[in-house]
């Protein structure tokens, strides 16, 4: 048994560790610790509620409109307020956008890597390059001079972050023609997540961090001008996830179909759902609300089923509490994976851990039978040669195909959303705020793009009287709880396959699999 | 630059696909951001050309990743262009292909060659011993002290960094706000750090800025030579970029000096909102912010706050010195609310006792201390409190 670590785990939001025991070239157990305590509860203490818009998406700076949202939905709960429709059609397209945005960034510039190796591009021969994207349809660039270009920066001796990557891994398998294509679309992803970004700095003023949706509904007043700037935007992010993500996807995952027998995890999948259908009832989202307990029969997740654990992580009080009544106070004694040893607290549902993300959404949403979710999936595994087999998609493979997909789903939709808003602005109607306060306490139960996030809010006298937040990250990558059960992550892990103990790339890729 | 080395440099250029002419062109944009005549571009040119890359450590502490996102926004140079053609950014834990042992080699090699800038993101965290924030099985503030030790910069990006930021901000209830977040300046100076350091706030930090301190900074020389410092005001921020306020240039300033406000929640807010009326009323922190947003605006230009239909909340309102005890969430919040208790801008010469004069319209204060709209010029009359409610004399149209 060898203990190995990886301490900073990169490519993610934030701090993380992650501990692997590992037999005969296997993952046998795992601990994974969070890193930072910031007390953004208890800064937002005493606030007023637009206060806590602007401030609670600083959480996470990939997924800040989620938090804004999740925050101001919490607000609304309490006080009472129902937002007008219009703000509920913008909410939708910038939630959308946010999305689109973080999951391009998170399979090119996070994950991408750990697949794509970047110096055997060198190696490709160009004429063959331009075979392969045609055949694999995915969209090509001018692969000649992105070669060039790389050749002259690996000449250069000056790896910058590149430096000291897992190039010529043994659990690389990409042909160098494919990993050409890859770092073509690397470098135009970060065009696209940026023209992504754009579409919330109009309708949000800036990403990361927007300014708009403030509790009521939303200050943002669309014009003709700004109409016309999204649609376009948001048409060229969407035939480049179509015709270049996709396809990638496709080609990609052919050549890892190892990865669809491990890294399950807990086999528990969580989504409060999002995107609001007119009315805003929770519980008829366009990505639905539901939970999947050891199976594919989907139940409906209860709020107050929640309890979070804090015998393994750094805080002091508040043990087995519902967030809408929870506490958090933190104080570091000494990290040991036998006692302590994160920042993360352990949330379960019914006692069980739950895996939130994009693969929870898309296989709440298969179940629940939404058209474009099971197109999207069937066409997909038909394509993989397992036709007819959902259940593959409980895997590391699974994981990072079902966020692609849904990037292409959400892009579809969106469509639609700019459209019915148009609709309405054409139709008279020019209610977009509701000035209202009130009293009581609420929760903003919705979705990041990395999975299941939930503010719960009270507000007294204008003021935030209790704030508590379990993000997806908390879900994902929490330590054992009372029972000693281990956090998906931490279960994902076990069984994993680490072909080079000093090089442990296939853990890597299970972490990034959930965008922590 | 010798005409060999010239051509050396335009043979690298034409290697990674980049004309001497599209060269020129970025150098260029590098100079329009910095507030300089393109007629530096040749200049800049030359310092860029003097060869190997220049070494860089991006450091994340207390921090949400929005100042490393906000950096993946930026078009002018864009990001391939940063990390692969102008500086060897040896360590940035968002994005960098290494992990764990082998990420943590590259910061012990880099430092061990000195030369290098370092670049933090996120709060300094101090509290509990320094364990509040954990990086390599250790408190993070230790992995800061060695790398900022042999450092010949360091660029504090993002109010976090600058001054703890939010993460600083007063906890609610009884308790004592325990994680200790500071920023750079603070650190440095308790830790008796001595690196020069630049201070680059706003929430999350504006790329154009980081870019145009960069090449000013690393490329130009002027940090060798110390004129850099020259360039800074006494919160160590770039004068070309936080000079004037956000009021100064803003472009719905007519609709102020009209005494056109979009009235928050009213029946009429969404019709003022689409004309573009002043969001002062609303709570803005614009008088009292001192960036350049408005001119570089945000996204590759695509919009920013005011534009957005949002009030300033004054997120880059910092105190280095102060550390903690100045973050802007604290200075500026309640956002949507004008505030008797604010800081005013270091410009302009204001008494502390004018302040102390006048409870309840400080902002517009601010205004008169700049000679924005001077209440002596008689063009805002008895301006100083917001019972005389001066802008609604002003008012026109659906300014209720």
């Amino acid at each position: 048994m060898a203990r190995v670590v990886i301490d900073p785990v990169t490519r993610i939001e934030g701090h993380l560790r992650v501990e692997v025991e590992v037999d005969n070239g296997v993952v046998k157990d795992a601990w994974v610790s969070g890193g930072l305590y910031r007390g953004m509860e208890s800064v937002l203490l005493g606030r007023a509620p637009s206060d806590a818009f602007y401030v609670a998406q600083r959480i996470c700076g990939v997924c800040p409109i989620s938090h804004g949202h999740a925050s101001t939905m919490g607000s609304e709960a309490a006080m009472g307020i129902k937002i007008p429709n219009n703000a509920r059609i913008i909410r939708n397209i910038i939630e959308g956008a946010e999305a689109l945005h973080s999951h391009i960034l998170w399979f090119y510039t996070l994950t991408a890597l750990d697949y794509v190796d970047v110096v055997s591009a060198l190696s490709a021969n160009i004429a063959d390059t331009y075979a392969l994207a045609e055949a694999a349809g995915t969209s090509t660039a001018d692969f000649g001079a992105i070669q060039k270009r790389l050749k002259g920066f690996v000449e250069g001796g000056q790896l910058s972050i590149f430096t000291n990557g897992y190039w010529g891994h043994p659990a690389m398998k990409l042909p160098p023609e494919l990993n050409l294509i890859a770092v073509a679309h690397y470098l135009e992803a970060l065009e696209m997540q940026a023209e992504a970004a754009a579409i919330i700095a109009v309708m949000g003023g800036k990403f990361p961090h927007f300014m708009t949706s403030l509790p009521g509904g939303t200050v943002w007043i669309p014009t003709e001008e700004k109409l016309d700037d999204i649609y376009f935007r948001w048409q060229k992010v969407r035939n480049w996830i179509a015709n270049a993500m996709i396809p990638d996807t496709i080609a990609i995952a052919k050549q890892y179909l190892d990865a669809t027998t491990y890294g399950k995890g807990c086999g528990n999948y969580l989504a409060w759902g999002v995107y609001d259908t007119e009315g805003g009832d929770p519980t008829k989202r366009i990505m639905p609300r539901g939970a999947l307990v050891g199976g594919l029969t989907p139940s409906d997740p209860k709020p107050e089923a929640i309890k979070e654990y804090i015998d393994h992580a750094w805080y002091t009080s508040g043990d087995a509490l519902n967030p809408a009544k929870g506490e958090t106070v933190g104080k570091f004694d000494a990290y040991s994976t036998d006692a302590k040893y994160s920042w993360v607290k352990a949330p379960r549902l019914d006692d069980k851990p739950m895996e939130v993300g994009p693969l929870s959404r898309m296989l709440v949403a298969y179940v629940a039978k939404v058209p474009g979710v099971v197109s999207l999936i069937d066409s997909t595994l038909a394509a993989l040669g397992v036709p007819g087999k959902p259940e593959v998609l409980l895997s590391l493979l699974g994981r990072v195909g079902a966020r692609n997909l849904e990037a292409m789903f959400v892009a579809d939709e969106m469509g639609k959303w700019i459209g019915e808003l148009i609709a309405a602005v054409k139709g008279g109607d020019s209610k977009y705020f509701v000035d209202q306060t009130g009293e009581g306490e609420g929760a903003g139960l919705w979705e990041a793009p990395r999975g299941a996030l939930g503010h719960w809010v009270g507000v007294k006298g204008g003021k935030i009287s209790s704030y508590q937040v379990v993000t997806p990250s908390t879900w994902n990558m929490s330590p054992r709880d009372k029972n000693g059960v281990r956090g998906p992550l931490e279960e994902a892990l076990v069984g994993c396959p680490v072909a080079d103990a000093a090089k442990p790339l296939e853990a890597l890729r299970i972490v990034h699999s959930f965008d922590p | 630059m010798a005409q060999e080395a010239r051509a050396d440099f335009n043979e690298k250029l034409a290697a990674r696909g980049v004309s001497r002419r599209d060269f020129l062109k970025y150098c260029g944009s590098v100079a329009a951001l910095l507030g300089m005549s393109e007629m530096y571009a040749p200049q800049i040119a030359a310092a860029v050309e003097k060869g190997a890359l220049q070494p860089a450590l991006w450091m994340a502490h207390g921090l949400c990743t929005g100042c490393t996102e906000s950096m993946a926004q930026v078009d002018s140079p864009d990001v391939p262009t940063v990390v692969l053609d102008l500086l060897s950014v040896n360590y940035w834990e968002t994005v960098m292909a290494a992990a764990g042992t082998q990420a943590e080699d590259n910061i012990k090699a880099t430092v061990a060659k000195g030369g290098y800038v370092v670049i933090v993101e996120g709060s300094v965290m101090t509290g509990d011993g320094g364990n509040v924030l954990r990086i390599g099985g250790r408190p993070g503030i230790d992995e800061l002290k060695e790398v900022a030790a042999n450092a010949a910069a360091v660029i504090a990006v993002g109010s976090c960094a600058v001054d703890g930021g939010w993460v600083a901000g007063k906890w609610g209830g009884d308790t004592a706000n325990m994680v200790g977040a500071t920023g750079v300046t603070k650190f440095f100076a308790d830790n008796g750090i001595k690196a020069p350091v630049i201070n680059l706030p706003t929430c999350p930090v504006n790329p154009e800025w980081v870019v145009a301190m960069l090449v000013d900074v690393l490329l130009m020389g002027q940090l060798a030579d110390g004129s850099i410092l020259k360039k800074l005001d006494d919160k160590g921020r770039p004068k070309l970029i936080f000079g004037s306020t956000i009021h100064d240039n803003c472009p719905r300033r007519g609709h102020f000096e009209n005494g056109e406000f979009v009235v928050f929640g009213s029946a009429d807010h969404a019709a003022q909102e689409a004309a573009g009326w002043c969001l002062y009323k609303m709570g803005c922190k614009g008088p009292q912010t001192q960036t350049n947003c408005p001119l570089v605006r945000w996204n590759r230009r695509a919009s920013w706050c005011v534009e957005g239909g949002s009030p300033c909340i004054g997120c880059g309102n910092v105190d280095p010195a102060a550390g903690g005890a100045g973050n802007w969430f604290d200075a500026s919040a309640p956002f949507l609310s004008r505030l008797a208790d604010v800081r005013l801008p270091s410009v302009g010469g204001v008494q502390p006792a004018t302040i102390g004069a006048v409870v309840g319209g400080v902002a517009a204060v601010g205004l008169v201390a700049h000679g924005l709209g001077s209440a002596a010029k008689g063009r805002i009359k008895g301006v100083p409190t917001e019972d005389q409610k001066v802008f609604d004399a002003k008012k026109k149209g659906g300014d209720k």
